[in-house]
């Protein structure tokens, strides 16, 4: 992993804020940090969800993450 | 009385079988909402389209599974499902209940929720459908704090791993499929509650070739028990079926007169490739062409029993989606020692070996198997650091995801054609 636990997180949570898509997949994240592993990836954008930086959206059985304001206001238009 | 009209849904009620119609009428004289469900139920048949939301953001806190949204796009007209969530609570290894354990279930869903249940769902789950977001924690602390269950995996997380009745109940099971299973579900509870693939992954152990649990038709990793050595026989009870005095396949045909026992007729005749004659009145086996499918011991399973040195067979990449019809999972791993001494080291290596690469190279919502006929067996196998094998193929030159590199082929690419025919006819 080049980055620290902090940059990564802020990397991601950038991502979520700013990807034209309000929904990302796991691997959406994975080009934050190119040298970092899926797993540890996945455990940063885990820890951001038990923050509350980051939300679940899952469709019952494909799980995406997402900014909680962007995915929010998403399913109020729905 | 009914809250709504139903009479399409109605017309399901006729005929010999259970309906869920009716069942649902039932459960609404206590719980309203249910009227609800058939009213909008209703609706869709008229208007030919689901009226439930795609997915949703609810879930309980630290979960990433287990809670699958589920919201009414007509919530005026319906207003009891306006939320209707779906719980996964993940099973006991083989679907053993006490009566206790399941009226506490159903007292407490009925608390929570419409009281609903779909026992089981496809993977295995306890399903329990409709709820409201704000019932999901206190429900999800009732189960967790006073009942000491737990939810299964949703979305692209690992999938509550399922077993058959393994030596529980069998005889034939080559391995404790129950402990493989609880073990596995205890060691990768990260992955059963926090998503973490391109898509949903699922493991499920049968004990023997005969798959209780469908394991080849819709585990990415099918565990199925065989073994190595040779199959058991008892000749004198293999002369005990031919002279008519033990039931053939257990009695389970007895409800019928199918006319005297005809050893050759019933196991010799479909033994796939024909690896089992009589001399005489003995039985013999070739053991080494023997593809251990388990019909000569279903059939006489007094005379014939697996071998002694057992363990199983890994496959890897089936799924079984609705539209597309099933994918069978292609072997990898003939024969593995799946055993609880070494805490199913060598099983947990091969499956987190194909995790890494799934992870790094899986497209979104592609199932391992289809992963792997994207790149190709070779480079899988590759991946693997497995050798290649017959077994891996369905037969030669008709695999379809097996593709020679240049300098794999004799002459590469480039050769003369028309001199190889002139040798080798097409």
């Amino acid at each position: 992993m080049a980055l620290s636990v902090d940059e990564l997180k802020a990397k991601i949570v950038e991502k979520a804020e700013k990807s034209p898509k309000p929904q990302l997949y796991i691997k959406d994240f994975y080009a934050c940090d190119p040298d970092a592993k899926p797993r540890q990836i996945k455990n940063v954008a885990n820890e951001l969800v038990r923050e509350g930086k980051l939300m679940f959206w899952s469709s019952g059985s494909t799980t995406m993450y997402a900014a909680p304001h962007r995915i929010q206001n998403e399913e109020k238009k729905k | 009385m009914a809250k709504h009209e139903t009479p399409l849904l109605d017309q399901l009620e006729g005929g010999p079988w259970p309906s869920f119609v009716s069942d649902l009428k039932a459960q609404a004289e206590t719980k309203p909402e249910v009227w609800d469900i058939l009213g909008q139920l209703e609706l869709s048949y008229k208007d030919r389209i689901t009226h439930w939301k795609h997915g949703g953001i609810v879930g309980v806190f630290g979960y990433g599974g287990g809670i699958v949204g589920r919201y009414s796009d007509v919530p005026e007209q319906f207003p009891g499902v306006e939320h209707f969530h779906t719980i996964r609570v993940a099973q006991p290894a083989s679907k053993y209940y006490s009566t206790e354990n399941l009226r506490k279930l159903c007292d407490l869903w009925e608390k929570h929720g419409s009281g609903v249940t779909n026992m089981h769902g496809s993977t295995g789950d306890i399903i329990l459908l409709g709820t409201r977001t704000e019932n999901l924690e206190p429900f999800f602390w009732d189960l967790t704090h006073e009942m000491g269950q737990d939810l299964g995996g949703s979305g692209s997380n690992l999938r509550s791993p399922a077993c058959c009745l393994g030596l529980s109940r069998c005889e034939w099971s080559c391995y404790d499929t129950q402990d493989a299973c609880y073990h596995l579900t205890l060691h990768y509870q990260d992955e059963i509650h926090r998503p973490a693939f391109p898509y949903k992954f699922k493991f499920k152990f049968s004990g023997c070739a005969n798959d209780c649990v469908a394991a080849i038709a819709r585990a990415d990793v099918s565990v199925i028990g065989t073994w190595k050595d040779k199959i058991r026989i008892d000749q004198a009870a293999v002369k005990e079926y031919i002279a008519g005095n033990y039931p053939s396949n257990g009695g389970s045909h007895a409800g019928r007169d199918w006319g005297p026992f005809d050893i050759k007729k019933e196991v010799l005749d479909l033994c796939p490739t024909e690896c089992m004659w009589m001399e005489g009145d003995e039985l013999k086996i070739d053991d080494a062409e023997c593809t251990r499918c388990m019909h000569c011991i279903n059939v006489m399973p007094r005379a014939l029993r697996p071998g002694a040195e057992q363990g199983a067979t890994i496959l890897v990449g089936a799924k079984a989606p609705i539209l597309e019809g099933a994918q069978m999972s292609t072997l990898m791993v003939p024969f593995m020692k799946v055993s609880k001494d070494n805490e199913y080291e060598e099983l947990i290596d091969f499956i987190e070996k194909i995790w890494d690469w799934w992870m790094e190279v899986g497209k979104n919502r592609e199932r391992v198997g289809e992963s792997m006929q994207r790149v190709g067996l070779p480079t899988f196998i590759k991946v693997m650091d497995l050798e290649p094998i017959p077994q891996m193929i369905k037969e030669p030159r008709c695999n379809p995801y097996v593709f020679w590199a240049e300098e794999e082929v004799e002459g590469g690419f480039e050769r003369d054609i028309d001199e190889f025919r002139a040798r080798h006819a097409a």
